[in-house]
């Protein structure tokens, strides 16, 4: 009784801080492991099976969306993952008449990616990646002078199109005065008052303080290559 | 679509997609500044307040929805639904129906020249007393009334009360509207006693009160008493007239209900002759006593009721009555114990 208190109580923490919810997952992890072990019917090996990792989303889930009046924690959380997992499977089960290029052919030790005609420069590939994640830790750092973090942002984005939309009008707006951006640096906040000008909704821009800050980060210097994957942003709001 | 893998965490990562979305999805040994297709992104069930939040309006429409559905029947009940009905009888047979408030809700002939007087009448919105004087005025007009003739209105109602204020009303007022003009005869009858008098009497009527038979008889001779006494009142005297008239109402109509109470009401009223009538048509009386014996069975009360109504009436013939009945009710024990 005492120990559901507390898982409850550690719950109704991890839902406002996704720090603590990643350490709740760390302490659970045999649960989770032993959740999909009933689903695999077979013991998941971490960094290996996707299922596991798909258990661990379906648990962040449930600390979100878990209530006292919900029942015990685990028993939601058990049966979240089991939807989550078997979610998963179905969209696999499209790919199942498709072979896996892991798998040998007739003849023994090569697989079918051996046979197949390398088509993209993978030296090339490794360049842009760890030039974008070199970005990405600019970024990181940039935003951390913000108080914000990634994590932050993801929670904060916007779900809905009209939202996202609005956001991306106070963008443009911002892009065409470089005034604001050029305040966002110095002062280190968000001139709201400023963006309101550009036409969008201040009480919209007000909730999604974090993910703006984030996005007008992107913008100001640097950042191309962050900036080339989110060229469709900008053209939506170029065909307005 | 296309995900930028922005960042890294044991249990999941966050992926920046190409509209600018930063999401959460599952870590699926993703690497930061990969770029990855088909995530597993998570899905954040809505939250318990706003859950309650719906459950909040939805219990609040339904609770509307139920309130309105009754105040809608109240309204209907009170308002729409007929709860009494005036038959307006010339020649043309026309029907009122009228809500619990008195207000018309609904007008229709009954028979084909009633069809005809109310062919283009405009009813709505108005009284059932201005009714009855347009349809009369339509009457004499298109020649179904003329000097002389009878206008009877039949008033079916559960309500007595409402039977009495009905009556009194229309024959006030319609002859207040035809005094001076024409001379006709008004009549007012209850519906369901003028109704038994021409019809069958209704078997579930007589399971439930045999003992009521002899006195709806009488109702019925009151009936026709109480028309031939308005006949020589209608002729548009004056309206001191109506008062006893209201009384002849009052007695027919507890005849159905209250068997001993029109007894007194005959004696009450000022109708010395009225009661002599009645008191001197034993063999109209008598007839349905006779017809009777069938209700004897099940009721035993029948013989103290007659009897009470005998000693008002005329001592002798309630002992013979009384003797033939008591030794009808004989013969059907002794019938039945054997």
């Amino acid at each position: 009784m005492n120990e559901e208190q507390l898982i409850i109580q550690q719950v109704y923490k991890a839902k406002e801080n996704m720090q603590k919810a990643d350490e709740l997952i760390n302490d659970y992890m045999p649960f989770i492991k032993a959740e999909t072990a009933k689903f695999l019917r077979r013991p998941p090996i971490e960094g290996h099976d996707d299922e596991l990792s798909i258990a661990m989303i379906a648990f962040h889930e449930a600390i979100c969306g878990y209530a006292r009046n919900r029942g015990a924690f685990l028993k939601y959380a058990s049966m979240l993952i089991r939807s989550r997992l078997i979610d998963y499977a179905r969209k696999e089960m499209r790919h199942s008449g498709a072979i896996s290029l892991e798998n040998g052919s007739e003849k023994e030790g090569t697989s079918l990616s051996d046979t197949l005609a390398d088509q993209k420069n993978h030296s090339e590939e490794t360049d842009t990646r760890e030039a974008t994640k070199a970005e990405i830790q600019e970024l990181r750092k940039q935003m951390e002078g913000f108080g914000v973090s990634l994590t932050d942002v993801a929670e904060n984005c916007p779900k809905q199109k009209r939202t996202l939309d609005a956001c991306r009008k106070a963008l443009q707006y911002a892009k065409e005065t470089p005034d604001i951006l050029e305040e966002l640096l110095r002062t280190k906040r968000l001139p709201i008052s400023k963006l309101v000008q550009g036409g969008a909704d201040r009480k919209t821009l007000e909730r999604h303080r974090k993910y703006m800050v984030a996005l007008l980060l992107v913008f100001t210097n640097g950042y191309e290559l962050i900036r080339g994957h989110l060229k469709q942003v900008m053209k939506g709001v170029a065909t307005k | 679509m296309k995900y930028m893998v922005m960042e890294c965490h044991p249990s999941y990562a966050i992926l920046l997609d190409k509209e600018g979305r930063f999401l959460i999805a599952a870590n699926l040994r993703y690497e930061v500044g990969q770029e990855v297709t088909n995530p597993v992104l998570m899905k954040k069930p809505s939250s318990s307040g706003f859950r309650l939040k719906r459950v909040l309006i939805s219990s609040a429409a339904a609770i509307a929805a139920c309130l309105l559905l009754l105040f809608g029947m109240n309204y209907y009940e009170s308002y729409m639904a007929p709860y009494s009905s005036i038959f307006l009888t010339i020649n043309p047979e026309v029907r009122m129906d009228l809500n619990r408030n008195g207000s018309v809700v609904g007008l229709a002939g009954t028979n084909d020249d009633g069809e005809t007087l109310i062919e283009g009448y405009e009813w709505k919105g108005k009284d059932k007393v201005t009714i009855a004087d347009e349809l009369v005025d339509r009457a004499i007009e298109m020649g179904f009334l003329s000097e002389g003739g009878r206008v009877s209105f039949s008033i079916d109602t559960p309500d007595e009360a409402i039977f009495q204020e009905y009556g009194v009303e229309l024959r006030s007022k319609v002859t207040e509207h035809l005094d001076g003009r024409i001379t006709v005869e008004i009549e007012i009858f209850d519906y369901s006693n003028s109704s038994e008098s021409s019809k069958e009497e209704q078997p579930e009527k007589v399971s439930s009160s045999p003992s009521s038979l002899p006195e709806k008889s009488s109702a019925v001779t009151s009936d026709k008493t109480s028309s031939q006494i308005v006949s020589s009142y209608s002729g548009g005297k004056g309206e001191s007239d109506f008062k006893p008239t209201a009384g002849s109402i009052s007695d027919h109509t507890p005849s159905s209900s209250k068997p001993s109470g029109s007894n007194t009401d005959y004696s009450d009223s000022d109708y010395g002759e009225n009661s002599s009538m009645a008191s001197s048509q034993p063999p109209a009386s008598s007839k349905p006593v006779s017809d009777n014996t069938n209700y004897n069975d099940g009721n035993t009360n029948y013989n103290q009721e007659n009897q009470n109504e005998n000693e008002t009436d005329d001592t002798d013939y309630s002992s013979e009555e009384q003797e033939d009945q008591e030794s009808d009710y004989e013969e059907k024990e002794s019938d039945e114990d054997e």
